[in-house]
């Protein structure tokens, strides 16, 4: 207990100066929203990391990894590739070229810039706003779930506390402060992860001796009563992808690797992150530190989350789940159980460095998507920009630290959290995806299919996750309310289109209703290209 | 290969690691290029 306090009592102090010299030095909108841009590389990769990774990736998919095995390390190859290597080379240079042309603060903006609506800015904003807090919520319960297992201490307190905290953070400081302080939490969680994943590979007798002793668990006394229901799913080991087709096939592919490692081209909280460098240069060096980044957060969590099954198993007799009993609680446990007391303290932290970052960009995201693009822009209402966005931004704080305590009644053996950050991801790069590459590569490209394809994309992926995708629709329960069933396609001839995530639906009808339209409308003229007036705030 | 009997597995596994070298290989490479359009900063 000692070590943890002292840690937290370090980190909150650190942030507290960092936020209030962020606080100081704000003196612009463009310092609040885009941090003056001109932002280091390395606190801008090491910004984007903190950003994108959270106690979501590490608890959640770590502890997904602690059930499904080692399959989700495609899911790290796509962060790397995509979230890392795409994302910098072929959309963030463009992203930061024409919105500093165009003068954008968001990505809303920089849609409504782009194609000269906006509609589009309002649209994008309230959708943003009303399903960011999901997210949100899935990275809350993360931290929450690890400090109330760690220390005891009830879940709401931990809740309430780690609210107020991110609060107080936040709205203090502007992106500077944001950017800055995520740079210090990034080092954190790095050095964190390092140590994790050196640590547990020396105590499973190295590299390979352990992978071994994983794949050779499933044929171990007493183990096969403990995953005899995974095995129904489809599991068939942890070194080992699930069975092809299965329920658990589709949930790792589609949902957990899919949902994720294509959704985040379209975060507009990373995307954001793109406009606040002074160059391209920047963005390529930004590439080399942000794919080791990556690497030693998801790769190591779900490697860890894997192999803790050998540890419990060697010191318990059982699986990690079971010892665990939830799959969100897996690392907590692990940490708990087998790493030195001293670091259950340090790793408090690094989680929390986590959870802070990527809620402060997300409060802050919600903050600028209700505040400025929907209010101040869309609906032009009069009123100082960054008061509106400090308002708004309380109020997604508050939304999500409602669904986390809603959260915490759900049944504790789904993935909750991983299924959370999915959903969301999910709609985003349905809804944003074809418009943004669009925006970014074809000149002549018209508003109208941008439109159509939004639209059509955020329809489509939401009407899936409330009727369609059994795992969500049971848990949002509105398809029960008013058919009586989980899913409109269970007990159908199509009830296998109930395991499939709506990013594998959305998408692509996305992108087709983006060419349909396209066709109809025909290319877009000189006048549809000009930007909108840039106003200052 | 490293103890991972199927090869979806220890590809990812390798894949990770190969895509976090790539990542350092380009950003040596294009360390002082501005290939991304060089109007970095102008304001309107």
């Amino acid at each position: 207990m000692t070590y943890i306090i002292i840690s937290l009592a370090l980190y909150v102090l650190i942030m507290a100066f960092i936020s209030y010299t962020g606080y100081k030095k704000t003196k612009s909108t463009s310092d609040y929203l885009l941090a003056g841009k001109e932002i280091h590389p390395i606190v801008m990769a090491l910004s984007y990391g903190a950003t994108f990774i959270s106690t979501s990736a590490i608890v959640g998919f770590g502890g997904a990894a602690g059930q499904y095995g080692m399959g989700l390390l495609w899911l790290t190859v796509f962060n790397i590739i995509a979230g890392v290597f795409i994302a910098f080379v072929l959309f963030g240079k463009k992203t930061r070229e024409i919105g500093h042309r165009l003068g954008t603060n968001t990505m809303p903006e920089f849609f409504a810039r782009r194609f000269n609506s906006k509609l589009m800015q309002g649209y994008s904003g309230i959708l943003i706003f009303l399903f960011m807090p999901v997210y949100a919520s899935s990275v809350l319960k993360g931290i929450v779930d690890y400090i109330a297992k760690y220390t005891g201490v009830s879940f709401n307190v931990v809740l309430i506390v780690l609210g107020v905290l991110a609060g107080v953070f936040v709205i203090m400081g502007g992106l500077k402060g944001i950017m800055y302080a995520d740079a210090f939490q990034g080092t954190l969680m790095f050095a964190g992860m390092a140590f994790l994943i050196i640590y547990t590979y020396s105590i499973l007798g190295g590299v390979t001796h352990a992978h071994e002793a994983l794949a050779l668990l499933p044929r171990q006394p007493g183990v096969a009563e403990q995953t005899e229901g995974l095995v129904k799913a489809g599991f068939v080991g942890w070194t080992d992808m699930p069975r092809s087709g299965s329920p658990l096939w589709w949930n790792v592919i589609t949902t957990l690797v899919a949902g994720v490692g294509i959704g985040v081209l379209a975060q507009p909280q990373l995307s954001v992150k793109f406009m606040t460098v002074k160059s391209g240069r920047e963005l390529n060096r930004a590439v080399l530190s942000g794919g080791i980044f990556i690497l030693f957060m998801t790769g190591v969590a779900f490697t860890v989350g894997a192999l803790s099954n050998v540890a419990f198993y060697n010191e318990t007799g059982r699986i990690a789940i079971k010892a665990a009993g939830a799959n969100d609680s897996i690392i907590p446990a692990y940490i708990k159980a087998f790493l030195p007391e001293w670091f259950g303290g340090i790793f408090l932290v690094v989680l929390m460095a986590a959870a802070i970052s990527t809620l402060n960009a997300l409060t802050h995201t919600m903050g600028t998507a209700l505040g400025r693009d929907f209010l101040k822009q869309s609906l032009r209402l009069r009123s100082d920009t960054i008061r509106l966005t400090r308002i708004a931004m309380l109020i997604g704080l508050v939304i999500s630290v409602v669904l986390t305590w809603l959260s915490g009644k759900l049944d504790v053996s789904m993935a909750i959290i991983a299924i959370g950050t999915s959903m969301f991801y999910g709609l985003c790069a349905a809804t944003f995806l074809p418009t943004y590459i669009a925006a970014l590569y074809i000149k002549k490209f018209p508003r109208g299919a941008a439109h159509v394809s939004m639209i059509a994309g955020s329809a489509v992926s939401l009407f899936w996750l409330f009727f369609v995708q059994e795992k969500t629709s049971g848990s949002l329960r509105i398809c029960r309310l008013l058919f009586g069933i989980d899913s409109v396609v269970k007990d159908t001839p199509l009830h296998t289109l109930a395991m499939v995530d709506a990013i594998v639906i959305a998408l692509p009808l996305s992108i087709i209703a983006a060419l349909i339209a396209w066709a109809v409308i025909g290319s877009a003229k000189e006048s549809q290209q000009a930007p909108v007036t840039v106003s200052a705030d | 290969m490293l103890g991972i009997p199927d090869p979806a597995v220890w590809i990812a596994y390798l894949l990770s690691l190969g895509g976090a070298i790539l990542c350092v290989i380009y950003g040596i490479i294009n360390w002082n290029k501005d290939n991304g359009g060089n109007e970095g900063g102008k304001k309107r």
